[in-house]
Parts: structure tokens; sequence; C-alpha cells
């Protein structure tokens, strides 16, 4: 279910942690293998990183579930992570989803029709001084515009 | 005790041990503090945030239960700045919780209905929506009703901490948290029911007892549990005449706040349909109902007629029956002149030395540092008891097993032998040896031969450096035809390393049997009298398919035309009306009045809760009436209590002989057959619920690779009716059977 790479991977991680404490891993080892399975998680694969770490599914789903950095149904080949807590929202984040939305012809959570965007309402991402802001990737967009989303949608292949 | 910290808690001073907690010493001081989430049992979450005080010079109300007492504290729990706190925690818990109290199975018992009482609002001043969360069943046990839940995570801590299964889990944050497992495969814990009796809400109910009754309905009946060794102290709840519910009862030095699911749910086998109701005789090969006294009529006249010397007679109970009941039979029994009688019917080697007892209590058992567990699978064969040595390993215990197959404990194993019963007594020997070897004793002449490799050594280290070992031996060696031997080499493997004993072999009420000495002096034991030529016999609550290790044998040898069988069932089966004469009704479990022994040896005695069902009478007053008709003495009882007293002032002298060890023959291949723990007896085999759990539907033949090649078995094939199972956990040369299908064909 995890490939030798990601293994190799998550015991760079294991390694960090005192013996017998290799749960502590456990965020690593979900991004590893999420974004190895193409961005999200399934039931098989939770069960899989629970089995490697030994520690109980349950718990590798309490984790999963309580962050939003993990997905749980097939996303996207770039996730736009939008931030909706309040500097953005007062900023008018909400409106720009709402644009995002109508632009792209998909919601929240779903993916777009050529399956390469998908769009995420996610919690605050620590960027305030430049709300309203997005995360795609690893890159931060700041001081969003209708106008710099649309430059931005159209950078995306 | 330590006591040595001066508190104050509402103007009245106290006393608490340093590091208790406040709620703790409240509860000990009859000082009322609500709480959700603290229970005495678990760890302290402090989550719910209901147990708030108010303690001088902390500018905030503090939670009870996580806030630890020192010396000189002053603490207020109903003061003005108390109450206002916990009142508006209280608002909070109930800004989600829906109004369907009077739907609810925990409507009466419910800990939040109690507290809203005293510190709920008349008027909510909530107009938003209210959560409401999607169920996805957790199994036929609980009902889950997860929009009542209050996120109070006792039911999570118990199956982290109790259970040693984590099932429960709170995934998603905020608004979005739910309790769940994490598959909606069902629990899977032989410990599940707790989480009913934990859960402060209605969010986990019992499902057997759905929308029954109500709980103000019910009167509640301390009794006893009686399938295991433990005697779990329990509630029945009965209404109009039926058992509706079983609840635990706090026992500390017995099942401390805890019951096996069970004990807990083995109630519904009661008001099953196939209950034996109303007397009957076969007449010329067909049966016809009979009233009591010509039922009665027809039993004695058959003994006297088929059995014209005691010796001729046979009696077989089973181990479940009351002592009691075991105490009358055998006197009646010996009262005919026969020394024919047994309750070891799973047993193929019943020998009559006493060479294993059981020498250590449950809660000395939480002490030890390490157990060798030897033929059991003991987290299913005495849930409790295996609760216990679960605590010792959080203390840092370690556990080796010798088993035929390797099992799935809730602890980890640190040695796990596997061993064919063909090759117990030698992977014994070799651990003895070892032992001896270590403390330089000279070798009885029996070990010379014997070979040790390292996993005996390992096993005896760990042994010899424990300082509180304990020797567990379980309910497989009941099949091996050298059971004595292997009872004698754990007994001098105790002795050779200071080890105390724990004989989980002799299960229910096997106490009782042995202590009326309900087996033969130098009469014929269970496997004699179903293959030699008695005439006449009495079956007390035994159903052979199940209970007899020789099913077949057992049911052709009593359906001869020259035998006269009665029989005392509470449980109709197909099996008995082809061998039985007779069939007297018998009350089942919480229907009479009893005594049960457990493996302390303590005497647990307890009254009827119920009638029993239809016409059925106690065990023990069908065996006292027959006894009258047939003129024997010293049947004089009027109440159950002076039996007991009878039975308990005996003190039978045990032969404490020593059992040769030998290298006796044994087959190539040997069978372990174990039944799921919700088979062992004839209550619980008709308790529904729990035969639709994950346990109860257990049922295969596991094999490794090299064992099946030789019995020309391939996956999925039928051994003695039961899917095979290819796997590697098994020891060579050994089928390992888990079912809960009846013996078929009664081979082992």
């Amino acid at each position: 279910m995890i490939s030798d790479q990601a293994k190799k991977e998550i015991d760079i991680w294991v390694a960090k942690y005192p013996e017998g404490r290799q749960s502590s891993a456990v965020m690593q080892a979900l991004t590893i293998v999420q974004k190895e399975n193409g961005g999200s998680l399934t039931n098989e694969l939770k069960q899989a990183v629970a089995d490697y770490l030994e520690m109980p599914t349950i718990s590798v789903e309490e984790v999963a579930t309580f962050y939003e950095n993990y997905n749980h149904k097939p996303v996207g080949k770039h996730v736009i992570r939008f931030c909706h807590n309040i500097s953005c929202m007062l900023n008018g984040s909400d409106e720009l989803i709402s644009y995002l939305e109508e632009k792209l012809d998909v919601k929240t959570g779903e993916i777009s029709k050529d399956r390469l965007v998908s769009v995420k309402r996610v919690e605050c991402l620590g960027a305030c001084v430049g709300a309203p802001m997005c995360q795609i990737g690893d890159q931060y967009y700041e001081n969003l515009t209708k106008k710099r989303i649309d430059e931005i949608l159209d950078g995306l292949k | 005790m330590m006591v040595d910290i001066e508190i104050e808690i509402d103007g009245k001073v106290v006393h608490g041990y340093p590091g208790e907690s406040l709620i703790s010493i409240a509860d000990r001081q009859g000082i009322d503090i609500p709480r959700f989430c603290y229970h005495k049992k678990l760890s302290v979450a402090a989550n719910c945030r209901m147990c708030l005080v108010d303690i001088e010079g902390n500018p905030t109300p503090q939670p009870a239960c996580s806030t630890l007492s020192s010396a000189g504290m002053k603490v207020h729990t109903n003061n003005e700045k108390a109450k206002t706190a916990q009142k508006a925690v209280m608002e909070f818990l109930l800004i989600n919780h829906p109004l369907d109290c009077p739907i609810c199975d925990q409507g009466g018992e419910c800990e939040l209905q109690d507290v809203a009482m005293e510190y709920g609002s008349d008027i909510s001043r909530f107009t938003e929506g209210k959560r409401i969360v999607d169920d996805k069943g957790i199994g036929a046990l609980i009902q889950t009703d997860m929009t009542r839940c209050i996120h109070c995570t006792r039911c999570v801590r118990f199956g982290a901490e109790v259970a040693g299964i984590v099932e429960m889990g709170a995934t998603g944050r905020g608004e979005d948290l739910k309790i769940e497992p994490f598959l909606s495969e069902g629990i899977q814990s032989e410990l599940s029911g707790n989480m009913i009796d934990v859960c402060p809400v209605g969010a986990l109910t019992s499902k057997p007892f759905r929308y029954e009754v109500r709980s103000w309905q019910m009167n509640s009946i301390q009794t006893i549990a009686r399938h295991d060794l433990v005697g779990s102290n329990i509630f029945t709840q009965t209404h109009k005449n039926k058992v509706k519910r079983v609840v635990a009862r706090d026992n500390e030095s017995i099942n401390e706040t805890w019951i096996s699911d069970r004990d807990r749910f083995s109630y519904q086998g009661l008001n099953s349909e196939n209950r034996v109701l109303i007397p009957k005789i076969k007449v010329k090969g067909e049966w016809k109902d009979a009233s009591w006294s010509d039922a009665l009529d027809f039993a004695t006249n058959g003994i006297k007629k088929n059995a014209k010397e005691g010796s001729q007679f046979g009696t077989l109970a089973s181990k479940n029956a009351t002592l009691e009941e075991l105490f009358l039979l055998q006197k009646f029994t010996r009262g005919l002149g026969s020394d024919n009688l047994d309750y070891r019917l799973d047993t193929s080697n019943p020998f009559n030395a006493k060479v294993l007892e059981s020498n250590i209590s449950l809660t000395e058992l939480e002490t030890i540092d390490h157990a060798l567990i030897v033929n059991s699978y003991l987290r299913l064969e005495q849930p409790m008891i295996n609760h216990r040595i679960r605590k010792a390993t959080l203390n840092g215990a370690s556990v080796s097993t010798i088993n035929a197959k390797a099992f799935n404990f809730n602890y980890r194993i640190s040695q796990s032998v596997l061993t064919s019963p063909q090759n117990t007594v030698a992977t014994l020997s070799g651990v003895l040896k070892a032992l001896l070897d270590k403390s330089s004793q000279t070798l009885p002449g029996y070990l010379n031969s014997v070979t040790i490799d390292q996993t005996h050594i390992d096993i005896a280290n760990a042994l010899s450096n424990a300082k509180h070992p304990v020797v567990v031996l379980g309910e497989h060696v009941n099949g091996n035809k050298c059971s004595d031997q292997v009872a004698q080499l754990v007994a001098n493997i105790a002795k050779a390393s200071e080890a105390k004993t724990l004989n989980a072999s002799l299960t229910g009420n096997a106490h009782s049997a042995e202590r009326v000495n309900f087996k033969p002096d130098n009469g014929k034991n269970a496997l004699q009298i179903l293959s030699s030529d008695l005439t006449a016999f009495i079956l007390f609550d035994i159903y052979p398919n199940f209970d007899c290790i020789e099913s077949k044998n057992a049911i052709e040898h009593l359906s001869r035309d020259d035998a006269f069988v009665v029989v005392m069932n509470s449980f109709d089966d197909e099996s008995v009306l082809s061998f039985a004469n007779v069939i007297l009704p018998i009350a089942s479990f919480y229907e009479t009045s009893g005594t049960h022994i457990n493996v302390d040896n303590i005497a647990q005695s307890y009254s009827a809760s119920v009638k029993s069902a239809g016409e059925s009478k106690p065990g023990w007053k069908v065996i006292k009436v027959l006894a009258d008709l047939l003129n024997l003495e010293g049947f004089d009882f009027t109440d159950s209590s002076q039996i007991a007293d009878e039975a308990l002032s005996l003190s039978p002298s045990f032969s404490e002989i020593e059992v040769p060890i030998s290298n006796s023959e044994m087959p190539n291949v040997a069978t372990v057959w174990q039944y799921t723990p919700y088979a062992s007896d004839v209550v619980v085999r008709h308790a529904s619920s729990l035969q639709q759990t994950r346990i109860g539907q257990m049922s295969e033949a596991s094999v490794c690779k090299a064992t099946a090649k030789l019995l020309k078995l391939s996956e999925g094939d039928l051994y003695n009716g039961i899917p095979v199972n290819i796997n590697e956990s098994v020891a060579e040369g050994c089928v390992f059977v888990h079912t809960h299908l009846p013996r078929q064909l009664g081979v082992i």
C-alpha cells in the first residue's frame, strides 16, 4: 500500500522521535502518502499508515480529520486553499470565493470538470497581513482581488 | 491508609491524600459535584468543565477533577461563583443536546438529565439550528444516537485504558467533532458493553434493551453472573417477571465496576423460544406432555427398574449448575449407591488428582510482574481475569505464552511459544529443565532426556527474574490426552520459580463441583459413564452436541434401548429428544436461587430474580422431590440456603498425587476445539445479539501450511464442519478450531 520510497521518507521522520514513539510521525506520514496518492487519502491508506506506525487506525483518523491539510476525497491537480477566517473574511474572502466558484464552475470541496483545480475553504494560514489570501501548492498568494485571481488561474496548467 | 492533608470544602474540614483530586475527596465525603467526563476508573480528561468549583485565591473557577488538593485549600462547590460557572457550562452543553428525553432509553437514569434539573435553565437562549450527527451504527450490542453525545470521551478512554482496544475516537473538530469508530464494522471488544454504563447520556445505550421498558418501571435485583470463574456482581433488572437488562454492580475485589459482554447480554437467552416449559415423557417412542407428578413417577420408576444396583446408575451435570444443585445431585447419586458422577464433560482425560490449585486472588493479579499463560486464550475465556493481568502489564509486567496459536491479546506478549497439544508436555519439560538448571538443582529422572532450546530458556529467565510471577493454565488443556501431566508440569514450574498459579481450565461454577466432590472417587468418570454399560442416567442441563467432548459417541451410547435417561434441562435440544426418556424442565440462570464459588474461593449466594419459565422448577427442588420419591435420606431441605450451608461445611480432602511424566503416545495431528465465549454454555448460546457480534460469529479451523498439506486440506474446505483457514499463526501438527457450531462429528 505504501511504496518503499514513501516508507524511506517516513522513516526519516520516525527517527526524529524517541524509540517507541513512532506514532508521533503520523502527520508527516499522512502528508507523504497523500502526496504519493495524488493529493488525497483513502481508508486503506490510513489503515496502512496505522499499521506501519503501529497505532490504532482510529487515532490516525482523528489526526487526519482534525487538520485541513488532509483530503478525504480525490482533488484536482491544483488545490486552491482559500482562507475564510476573520482577517480574510473582513477583507472580502467570501466574495472572492464566490467569484472563484463561478469562474471555475465548481463548488468548494469539488473538482473542476477538467480535473485541474479544486477549491477548499481553510482556516487561518497565518498570513493575515496580506488578507485576503490563498495557498496553491507550496505558494501563498496575498492581497487578492478578482483581477489577481484571473491572473493566477491563467497561470495554472 | 495515608491521610495527611486537610482541606476545607464548603466550610467542612475534610482529609485527603497528597495529590488526590478535589472531586475524589468530595465524593468520599458525599459532597455532590456535578460531572460528566470524570469517571473514577478512567484517566482525567477535564473536557466537560461541569465540575468547576471556586477555590479561594484563584481568580477563575477550576475543574475539581483535574485540580489536585494541597494543604489548607478552601474550596466552595456551591457559592455564587461556582454556581454561575456550572450553570454557564450546563447551558453550553445543552446547546446541541436534543430534547428527546421521552423517547430516549437513558431517560430516568441520565446524568445529563439529573444535572440539568438542578443546573439547567428552563428556557434556552439558543435560537440557531441544532447539530445533527449522522449515525453509522457500531454493532449488535450498542445502540448509538450520537446527536445526544456531549463529547465527554469516557467511551474513548474506556477503550484505550480498560478494554485495551482503541476503537472509538473523536474525529473532526469544532462543530463537526464526532465520537465514532474508524469503520462501522462493529465494536470488537469483549468488554464493550461497559461503554453503555460509562456513557453519561443516551448516546450509547443497550441495543437489545432498546424501547423495551422505561428504566424506572424495573426492579433491580442484586445477583451474580454465572458464566465464568469470576462471578461478577450484577443487577438483573426485571419487569413483569422477565429479565430486561443486566448492568454491573460495584465490587472492587471481584469485578471492580466492569462486566464482560457475556455477563451483560446473555440474559436474552432466557427469553428464547427454545425453552422447555412442560415436563415430557417418551411412551413407545412418542413424546407426550405430562404433569409434574406423572413425569416424576415415570422418572423414579424408570430409575428403580433400570438401576437395580447403584453401580448401574450414572449422573452428569453441567459445570454451570449451582452449588446447591451439584451438592444435592451428588448426594442423590451416592444415596443410590453409585459413584458414577462427573461434571467434566469437555475433558478428554478426566483425571482425579488435584494437581493445580489457584492460589492468587484477583486483586493480587494486578501486582504481578510476569505472567506465563499456558493453553489459554484468556482474553475471551475469562475477560475479567485477563483485565487484571492487563492492568499489571500497564504497570510494567511482561507476559509470555505457550499456546497452540498466537492469539490476539490486548497487551503485548514478550515471548510466544507455539506448541501443539502433543508437544506441550515436551515444551513445559524444557522450561522446567531450564529453570532447574539455572538454580543448579538436581533434575528428576524424566527431565534427563529432555532437550532445551532458547525459547525455553527465555521463558525460564523471565519467570526466575520476576519477583511476583504467576502461571495461568487455561481451557485448551481440557482436550489434551495428557492434561494431568500438563497440570503437573505447570505446578512444578510454579514451584521451581516460586510463582503463584491460576487454574482457569475449571470454568463456570466448577469450583462448586470440586467443593462437593462432584466426581468419582472409585466409580466411573464422564467418559466412562458415556461408554460403559450403565442402564440409568440423570443428565443435568447437558446438551451433548456442544458439551460432550465425544458428542457422537455420547449420543449413540445414551440412545441404546436398554438405557433410561432422565434429563433435567432448561432448553430444548434435538439430540436430547433422541435419547431421553423423560425431560423435567428446570429453572435457568436468574430463575433460581443458588451459590457460585469463584476462583478466589469466595462463595456468593443469590436469590432468584424472576420466576422460572413456564412450569419449570428450580433444579434443587426437582432433585429433592426425586430423592423423596426414592426414599433417600437427608433431603429435608425447605430452602436453598440450608443446602448451601451444608455444602459449604464440606472440606473434601484431595489426593495430592504426583502425576508421573512419561512419553505418552500421541497422534501426529491433534485438534484444539475452543468455543467462542458466546457458545460456552446453553444460556449464552441462545442470546441472539451476542451471536451477531464478530466474536460470536467466529468459526474457523486454523491450520498451518505444513499441517494442511499433511491433512490434504485447502483454504475454505470443511474440517469437521468448520471452514479451514490456512495461516502460520498455528503450531505445526495442530488444528485450532474456534467456533460457535456444535461438535458435529464428535471427533476429539
